[in-house]
């Protein structure tokens, strides 16, 4: 859902700090505005979809860009929670992984991923993200 | 006479009495018809004359008065008496007067008889009587009478005899009868016993008694004798069979004698006083070379040639000596006979004079015997006891009660015994605490002639100690085949045990550490995968703000300040490609989890080809792929194999463009693919180094993780292949490699696929 600002809703499940500042870098080579919501820890994923504690009035994003490889939880437990839940099952899932094994991809086929992007080796494909995620949100960014 | 004599005694009685008897009734008999005869003709003839009286007395007056017929009619009254034939009556002048005749009316007169009286003839009697009256004769009488009378009485007579004879003929026989049960059965039995006696020799027959009459007597003194007889008998047999046992024991000792000295194993020559040999047995005869006929006579000097072993020297013959010393003389050892025919014999001998109690020598006997066999076995037996004199393993004998017999060094060093200390001790002396019954149960087996091989048991020292051993315990026979004892070979394997026990400790050990080995093998590859994906991250996170540092602050960096991030950026794509293939070669020990596919290795090579199209057109390399067959395997394994393989045929390429072929030749399991090319070519030395991970030959010149051959290796032995290089250093180099595992007999004829950089850059 868009947030109260009108901008769109994207949250971002990384626990390396510098991918998510490279993830804003590219954002914003794309012009993609939106209102990014940061969570650095499974933990928190899991509360956020759960809305639990801090996260207890979450609302649903437009987008969700999950790193499966997380410190306490990992990204298979994170997408469970958030498929099992009424609220937050039909939203848009990134999987932003550094691994591009099809092993790790078939763990992951049955929660319906969107978009599937390994991170990048160097800064001109990092850069290609912004534009992946603005095609992803589409109408929600002309509004 | 004889034919009585030898008739049995029972038809003698019976003859005997017979004739007696027959004799005596015969006689009376006869004295009896004779005397009544006399007798009756004295009667008839007075009986006859009275009648003849009184009839002629009576035919006076008829004749007187010459009346015939008076006269008949007197006559005809002798009718009465049946025995008068006729009767007639004459005149003087001798005319019949009157007549009668018996049976008949007209009787015919004989003329009268001339005298008177009585005459007998032969038939009948004739009486004639003359006619007186007064004194005168007046006429004659004549009467004839037949005597059938006298015939009648005599055959009464002899019928009476007859009978009587018959009768008593009758009673002879059953009197003679009886005799003959109490004469002649007993002495027939005498008869039958004594011949049986001299036929049978069995003087144990006795002859039963039927009365206490002369026979009876006689039976007694019989069966008496035969009794005496018996006893001598006995007495004889055994005397004349102790005389024979005699004989036949003097007789066979002559003949063992003569045999033994004939068939005796030892040589025997005997001489007379003189040294002649009067005598040498088979074996002297055999030994000396000599035959018997050419032999007797001659001197023993002659045949006998012996000399001392070592010396050689002439040895003097044993006879001489027996003959002046007169005793028994025993041979030196050493002693070597030279036969006839140069035959040299070790032998034995001795000497002894020939002669009977209390007299001088007659001649000597000399014996010797070939102890070639026993020297033979001497030093069989002298080698064999130094085999096991100086055997490590100990040798020991023991009798079935387990007594020690014989105990050698090997022994001695072995449990710590002496010799002298052990045997006649029990073998349970080195019993180890635990194995006591463990050498009667031995010992019963070899009872039953069993063998015991490679025991392995345990027995203790004199010291204590315990050491392990190998036992073969095998019975010992006497020359009887008996099992008598057995003989024991000890081996100590306690070094042995040891060993054994420690391979057995190092094999675990080994086991574990190969197991250790492998877990810190799959450990490391584990850590290998780990480290190089994680290591991508950070690698990543340099490699991406270094651009970000470059393409922000372009303009701010100095030169220096720009070769340094350039560096940067070079030292993180090269460790990018580092972390690539070791990720790669440790994936490809990992197992997988997709089973293989049919893949077109024709494919394969057009995949690779594209990955490869900066480097080909680049160095405008030739690449030729001819044709492939289709394998059973994971692309993602294939790929890379052919992808390093060509892709170092490119980077090590020569001055000229590079030539690649990449082929496949042969069929099955055994198709063996090849890519070749015209490059640098690779050293001997190091065509097998060139497969370890991180081994280099070239430095930074030319660029390369050292992963990718050892990359392809993994792949090749991943399907049971071999892969390996042959080169012309300079010139080319060819790899090359099978893929057994992966091979399926589907046929692949898929056209070759030639590749020109002409076409690339097209």
């Amino acid at each position: 859902m868009t947030a109260a600002n009108g901008k769109a809703h994207v949250l971002v499940v990384e626990d390396n700090p510098a991918d998510v500042e490279l993830l804003r870098y590219a954002l914003g080579g794309a012009g993609v505005d939106c209102e990014l919501t940061v969570i650095d820890n499974g933990g928190d994923a899991l509360a956020f979809f759960e809305q639990r504690g801090v996260y207890a009035n979450s609302t649903p994003p437009d987008l969700a860009i999950l790193d499966l490889n997380l410190p306490r939880y990992d990204g298979i437990e994170i997408l469970e929670a958030m498929r099992a839940s009424r609220k937050f099952a039909d939203v848009a899932v990134a999987v932003l992984s550094s691994s591009s094994s099809p092993r790790e991809r078939a763990r992951i086929e049955a929660f319906h991923i969107a978009r599937y992007i390994t991170k990048p080796p160097n800064l001109d494909e990092y850069m290609r993200i912004g534009f992946v995620v603005k095609e992803m949100l589409g109408e929600k960014l002309a509004s | 006479m004889r034919a009585f004599r030898d008739l049995p005694i029972k038809q003698k009685l019976v003859a005997t009495f017979t004739v007696t008897i027959g004799t005596a009734l015969l006689l009376s008999g006869i004295s009896i018809v004779g005397l009544d005869s006399i007798l009756f003709r004295g009667y008839l003839q007075r009986d006859i004359s009275t009648l003849v009286r009184i009839v002629a007395d009576n035919s006076t007056a008829a004749i007187s008065f010459d009346d015939p017929n008076a006269a008949s009619e007197t006559l005809a009254a002798l009718r009465a008496r049946t025995h008068i034939v006729s009767a007639c009556i004459y005149r003087v002048d001798g005319t019949p007067f009157a007549g009668y005749a018996r049976g008949s009316a007209s009787p015919a007169c004989p003329p009268p008889a001339a005298a008177d009286g009585v005459r007998f003839t032969r038939h009948d009697l004739t009486a004639s009587r003359a006619i007186v009256l007064t004194g005168r004769r007046v006429g004659t009488l004549v009467l004839v009478y037949d005597l059938g009378e006298m015939a009648e009485r005599r055959n009464l007579y002899g019928g009476l005899v007859l009978a009587i004879l018959v009768a008593s003929a009758i009673i002879v026989f059953f009197v003679s009868s009886r005799l003959r049960a109490s004469i002649a059965t007993p002495v027939s039995q005498l008869a039958g016993a004594a011949l049986s006696v001299s036929r049978t020799r069995d003087y144990g027959i006795r002859v039963r008694k039927f009365a206490s009459d002369e026979l009876g007597l006689l039976v007694d003194a019989f069966n008496e004798m035969l009794s005496g007889i018996q006893s001598r008998d006995d007495e004889l047999k055994t005397v004349l069979l102790s005389r024979e046992a005699a004989l036949r024991g003097a007789q066979s000792a002559r003949d063992s004698l003569e045999t033994t000295l004939a068939s005796i194993g030892d040589a025997v020559i005997s001489t007379d006083i003189d040294g002649r040999i009067s005598f040498a047995n088979r074996v002297a005869l055999g030994l000396l070379r000599w035959s018997e006929p050419d032999i007797r006579g001659r001197r023993l000097d002659e045949v006998f040639h012996i000399v001392n072993e070592y010396t050689r020297e002439k040895v003097e013959s044993p006879v001489a000596k027996v003959l002046r010393e007169g005793a028994v003389v025993g041979m030196a050892n050493h002693t070597i006979l030279i036969a006839r025919d140069g035959t040299e014999i070790p032998i034995d001998d001795s000497g002894a004079p020939i002669r009977r109690e209390g007299e001088p020598a007659q001649g000597t006997v000399l014996v010797f015997r070939d102890v070639t066999a026993r020297r033979r076995a001497d030093e069989t037996s002298r080698m064999l006891a130094s085999i096991v004199q100086s055997s490590a393993d100990a040798i020991i004998a023991k009798d079935l009660n387990g007594i020690i017999k014989s105990w050698n060094p090997g022994a001695e060093h072995m449990f710590g015994y002496s010799a002298a200390e052990m045997i006649g001790r029990p073998i349970w002396t080195i019993a180890a605490p635990g194995h006591e019954d463990e050498m009667p149960r031995i010992l019963a087996r070899i009872r039953g002639g069993e063998k015991i091989e490679s025991f392995h048991t345990v027995r203790r020292r004199k010291d204590g100690r315990i050491i392990n051993v190998a036992l073969t315990v095998s019975p010992l026979y006497d020359a009887l085949g008996r099992v008598v004892g057995a003989s024991k070979i000890a081996r100590d394997i306690t070094d042995q045990v040891e060993a054994a026990e420690r391979l057995a400790k190092l094999n675990a050990d080994l086991r574990q550490s190969n197991e250790d080995l492998k877990r810190s093998n799959e450990d490391l590859e584990r850590f290998a995968f780990v480290a190089s994906h994680d290591l991508q991250e950070p690698l990543r996170m340099i490699t991406v703000y270094s651009e970000l540092l470059v393409k922000t602050y372009a303009g701010t960096l100095d030169s220096q300040g720009e070769v340094f991030v350039d560096n940067i950026i070079g030292g993180t794509q090269r460790m990018r490609n580092l972390l690539a293939d070791l990720l790669a070669y440790t994936e490809l020990g990992a197992r997988s989890e997709q089973p293989a596919g049919n893949v077109d290795l024709n494919a394969i090579l057009r995949m690779v080809l594209e990955n490869l199209k900066v480097a080909i057109a680049d160095s405008h390399a030739e690449i030729s792929v001819g044709d492939l067959p289709a394998v059973e395997a994971h692309s993602a394994h294939l790929i890379p194999l052919f992808q390093n393989l060509i892709g170092n045929a490119i980077k090590y390429r020569g001055s000229k463009a590079p030539v690649i072929g990449v082929s496949a030749s042969g069929s099955g399991a055994d198709t063996r693919f090849a890519v070749e090319d015209n490059g640098i070519g690779i050293e001997p030395e190091y065509r097998e180094k060139i497969f370890v991970a991180f081994k280099r030959l070239h430095g930074k010149t030319i660029p390369g993780t050292g992963i990718g051959l050892a990359i392809c290796q993994r792949v090749v032995e991943r399907y049971g292949g071999k892969i390996w290089v042959e080169s012309a250093p300079g010139r080319a180099s060819t790899f090359l490699f099978t893929l057994p595992g992966a091979i399926c007999p589907a046929a692949n004829a898929a056209g070759g696929t030639r590749i020109r950089p002409e076409q690339e850059q097209e």
